[in-house]
């Protein structure tokens, strides 16, 4: 997986996050974000994104951090 | 008093309508009936009704030659006069009203005398060509000369008359013929009643009076004429002709079908002679469209047999080759070797497909069928995607169910139209002429769009207003609304208790002071004044009706407005009955359709998750295996997957991806990294050219299926001729499905509907013998709703109740700077179709050749740009050339450009930008920099050499395969 494309992976979850994030904790946040990606990503996105929170995840936010661990 | 049948006592006002007969007026709305007796026949009808429609109904057919009932009656060729007991003289039955217990006599020597008379005035300045004129055997004057008897004309044809009044053939479809014109004024009446653009008009008075479009210098092409064919249709004679009926004759027989461009899916009778289509005419019976075109579905049919249609299969091992015509096992074996050794190599998920909006309901099943049962994953996609896929979400999330709410003609009781990011005018130019009808009665219109679109322009209007936004800030507009209404204390608080949920949180977030119109404007640049005037108008309106189009959908928050609109019908009541509603505008014939019928990654058929096991049971059982549980890509998913190595292989079936997805150059390399393009088209399109298996597609005439309009409605569509390249499209999917080893066995397309039926809880009463006896069906169509649903939501929502959502308003990312200061915009315009595949063949062609991009005044002005200049248009994604059009339709810092040419590339600038909860790309808000230049762009060249050299790869094959196929 190129960084490009995790790249794009986390502007898309920050996206999530941020058109759901008006007056929620970020574990609430997070929860939203989960399930809106086991609701409409494909398994290999999940993974992908999943192997990179696991191995480097700098680039990932809290909420997201919080987000993937409930998948 | 007993009452003993009467075979004389006819009571008419359960008759159904014959949509093929001409009853000279309108029908009326009345629900009270009057009774009266004509030429002795008791007739019962709806008070209002004229009486040569209470005779036609009756079938006494007076004469008439100014009447047809698309129109209201004129009274001015007396034709139809008639004596009714208790009036003086000869009334004309058009424009008088059926009254109780009135006595009519249609037939007697003084009015056949006063008819002859009549005729015998019109035929003294008419030319005696009938045999070899052009509507011989199809012309009302001809017909009535025969109906009264005219047997000689005394005045001689000698005196002054128009027998040399010069022929205007300027439009390409149809000829205006002055010199066969009785001044009937039908045309005029057509233009402005029915189409309602007042193009035409009668000019001069008394014997100079003539019908005119536009001013004297002006002729068919030069005017307003919009070649929507109204006033063709409304023309008794051959004044105003088809030039196809020309040149060709009077068709001899027609078939009832629906129209394949937009999603307003008209109804059309297709003219034929044997397997030609001389003409479509819309047909009255069409609930969609009422008798009513657009210049697209009227006259620009020719692509479906025009000479570039590829109708053999070709394969090629790799986009350098030449490609080798093959026959369909052949084509079929090597797409199905394919895809089979790739999946062995890179995986199950390493294949997907693209279904087509453009093809039938049940083509669509077919592919997203094979895609998750012979493909085994959920890799499927379709155009929605990069269109209305927002509305799917965010409609669902909100009032539960993926659609539009209402019928079109639910607009004729509208108080308020809210029309966001739509240009009905040109892309749904039918339902656009409702619209307008309603409008002039007095329905009041707000639009909100950074353009002038030309619905702002209607004659005879009452209350406009403009709110003309700037790009991408839909959501901080939609919020301004809903702020003033519930600020104001316009909400409909009964309708909030019972019928929506979650609503004090949204009240909370709303009234929030940064929603206010005030507090926005610097967001939308829209004065606030005029943001609260329109929202009062709207919320105070009995009915307000919002309709919007792919200016709501196509932003990086598309589903957030979709949402945002679902929350202002829900907080001002205006759901659940006729005239109100949220009504999506859909953009392709069948993209309503494509959605129901399971073309998402993550839903089955009819909008069911993949995830939930007890509805993907019921589909496993059906189709005899087990499906993946896991949503599969996106299209940009998949895009993104081809460039990484992980997804090689795709079947597209009608849609023309590279051309119409955004950022060109992105989907070039996604394309070229595959080791199998499979596609499925009538032209050898722009994603074909990086294909290695092309497989012939149909056009609409060449089968049988249904589309779904934007209103729900199921609509047949019918084979009126033989497939071009031997199969419909749905033949050709099972065909390849059978070859990948997962047998499919359909011997017509409504055993596909019958199963479609079975497994989608809204489908289940559609079949095709209920659409035939119905005409169309809007689902849902089951258990609880068994002839159908025309407006949703009646009594409560499909998830209980309506749910308020929060949707805060945050700027697009793609936004204007210092390097790229002006924001694109892209749309459509009314003669062209989406990419232009299909309107780029046919002589739609003469009023828009190239793409060009419009820039305001100021713009121009800074940057030294005149009308015609070549411009380079970059930006983060890319750069293209095209010539300028200075225009004041755009406001300030906006540049709008059309994409229906390839050429232009105008995808080529637009971004990966997409919606957050969709990926639905952000075609609408691209932030350019626009300077002169004086060659193309590096990529046009580019595009230029390549499709040269594609072209070549294609031109040489067929000549080889007549060697191969004669050794």
């Amino acid at each position: 997986m190129s960084s490009s494309q995790i790249d794009n992976l986390i502007s898309m979850l920050n996206q999530i996050a941020n058109n759901n994030n008006y007056k929620k904790t970020d574990e609430e946040t997070a929860m939203i974000v989960a399930n809106h990606v086991k609701k409409f990503w494909a398994r290999s996105m999940k993974a992908n994104i999943i192997k990179y929170a696991d191995s480097d995840g700098s680039q990932l936010s809290p909420t997201i951090k919080l987000a993937l661990a409930q998948l | 008093m007993i009452n003993y049948f009467d075979p004389a006592t006819n009571t008419t006002s359960n008759k159904p309508i014959d949509f093929n007969k001409d009853y000279g007026t309108p029908a009326s709305t009345s629900t009270q009936t009057v009774c009266l007796e004509i030429d002795g026949v008791k007739i019962t009808v709806a008070a209002g009704t004229s009486v040569m429609r209470a005779a036609a109904i009756a079938d006494i057919n007076i004469p008439k030659l100014c009447a047809t009932d698309n129109i209201e009656a004129f009274g001015s060729c007396r034709l139809c006069a008639v004596q009714i007991e208790g009036m003086r003289g000869y009334p004309t039955s058009c424009t008088t009203s059926v009254k109780e217990g009135m006595v009519v006599s249609t037939e007697n020597n003084d009015i056949a005398k006063l008819r002859r008379n009549i005729m015998e005035l019109y035929i003294s300045d008419h030319p005696l060509d009938c045999l070899t004129c052009s509507s011989n055997g199809d012309c009302e004057l001809q017909d009535m000369a025969g109906a009264v008897g005219l047997r000689e004309v005394r005045y001689g044809f000698d005196g002054d008359n128009h027998l040399d009044a010069k022929i205007d053939d300027s439009n390409p479809y149809f000829t205006f013929e002055p010199s066969k014109c009785i001044t009937c004024s039908r045309c005029v009446r057509a233009c402005e009643e029915v189409q309602g653009t007042f193009a035409l008009t009668i000019e001069g008075r008394g014997f100079a009076s003539k019908v005119s479009a536009g001013t004297s210098e002006n002729d068919f092409s030069s005017s307003d004429c919009v070649s929507c064919g109204a006033c063709v249709q409304a023309c008794p004679t051959a004044t105003l002709m088809e030039k196809s009926v020309i040149d060709k004759g009077q068709p001899e027989h027609s078939i009832i079908t629906t129209c394949a461009y937009c999603g307003v899916g008209c109804s059309f009778k297709a003219e034929m002679k044997g397997e030609e289509v001389i003409r479509m005419v819309p047909y009255k019976g069409g609930k969609a469209n009422q008798g009513h075109s657009c210049v697209k579905g009227r006259f620009a049919f020719g692509y479906a047999t025009h000479k570039d249609r590829v109708t053999e299969p070709m394969v090629r091992d790799s986009i350098d080759e030449e490609w080798r015509v093959v026959s369909w096992d052949e084509a079929l074996g090597f797409a199905a070797n394919k895809i089979k050794n790739i999946q062995a190599k890179y995986g199950r998920e390493s294949v997907g497909g693209i279904t087509s909006s453009r093809c039938t309901n049940e083509e669509t099943y077919l592919v997203q069928k094979l895609i998750r049962a012979a493909f085994g994953n959920n890799n499927t996609d379709t155009c929605a995607r990069v269109c209305h896929s927002p509305t799917g979400y965010g409609l669902k999330a909100t009032i539960g169910e993926s659609a539009g709410t209402q019928t079109f003609d639910s607009v004729m009781k509208s108080d308020v139209v809210m029309v966001i990011g739509a240009n009905p005018t040109d892309a749904h130019p039918v339902f656009a002429s409702q619209l307008r009808k309603r409008l002039r009665q007095g329905a009041e219109l707000i639009v909100v769009d950074p353009r002038t679109i030309d619905l702002l322009n209607t004659a005879h209007i009452s209350a406009n207003h403009h709110l003309p936004l700037k790009p991408g800030t839909n959501v901080a507009m939609i919020n301004a609304i809903a702020h003033v209404v519930m600020s104001e204390g316009l909400e409909d608080k009964n309708f909030i208790e019972q019928r929506t949920d979650e609503y004090n949180a949204w009240r909370e977030f709303i009234l929030d002071e940064i929603n206010s119109p005030e507090a926005m404007e610097s967001i939308t640049t829209v004065n606030a004044e005029q943001v609260r005037i329109a929202a009062r108008a709207f919320a105070k309106a009995k009915n307000g009706a919002i309709y919007y189009g792919l200016g709501v959908t196509e932003h990086s928050q598309g589903s957030t407005m979709v949402m945002g609109i679902a929350n202002l019908a829900l907080a001002t009541g205006n759901i659940g009955r006729e005239g109100v509603g949220i009504n999506p505008l859909r953009g392709q014939n069948n993209v309503q359709g494509s959605c129901d019928m399971g073309s998402f990654p993550q839903e089955l058929p009819g909008y069911q998750h993949v995830s939930d096991d007890v509805l993907r049971a019921k589909f496993e059982k059906s189709w005899g295996v087990t499906l993946d549980n896991e949503p599969g890509f996106r299209i940009p998913n998949m895009f993104d997957a081809a460039i990484e190595g992980t997804f090689k292989a795709m079947y597209v079936q009608g849609e023309d991806i590279l051309q119409s997805d955004p950022n060109t150059q992105h989907v070039q390399a996604a394309l070229s990294s595959l080791e199998c393009l499979i596609v499925q088209d009538i032209f050898l399109n722009e994603t074909a050219l990086y294909a290695h298996v092309f497989l012939p597609g149909s056009s609409f005439l060449e089968k049988d299926g249904t589309f779904t309009n934007a209103e729900r409605r199921i609509n047949r569509v019918r084979k009126v001729m033989k497939p071009l390249a031997e199969f419909a499209d749905w033949e050709v999917t099972q065909k390849l499905s059978n070859a990948l080893g997962y047998p499919m066995n359909y011997q017509h397309p409504s055993e596909i509907m019958d199963e479609i039926a079975s497994l989608v809880p809204t489908f289940s009463m559609v079949s095709y013998k209920k659409l035939d006896e119905q005409g169309s069906i809007q689902w849902p169509c089951n258990e609880e709703f068994p002839d159908g649903s025309p407006i949703m939501h009646v009594e409560s929502f499909p998830i209980g109740k309506g749910r308020f959502a929060i949707t805060p308003y945050l700027a697009s990312e793609d936004r204007a700077n210092k390097r790229f200061p002006l924001l694109l915009t892209t749309g459509r315009i009314l003669s062209q179709y989406n990419v232009g595949a299909q309107t780029r063949r046919t002589a739609n062609n003469t009023w828009h050749q190239e793409d060009l991009l419009e820039i305001h005044p100021n713009d121009a002005e800074e940057r030294g740009i005149n009308d015609g200049d070549w411009l380079g248009i970059s930006s983060r994604a890319g750069d293209t050339v095209l010539k300028a059009k200075v225009s004041e339709r755009m406001q300030s810092g906006v540049v709008f450009t059309t994409f229906h040419h390839p050429i232009s590339g105008a995808n080529v600038i637009t971004t990966n930008s997409s919606d957050w909860a969709t990926n639905c790309p952000e075609y609408k808000v691209t932030a350019v920099q626009v300077e002169k230049v004086t060659s193309p762009s590096a990529w046009q060249t580019r595009y230029k050499k390549f499709s040269a050299q594609q072209k070549e790869h294609f031109k040489r094959s067929p000549k080889k395969q007549k060697a191969t196929i004669g050794s």
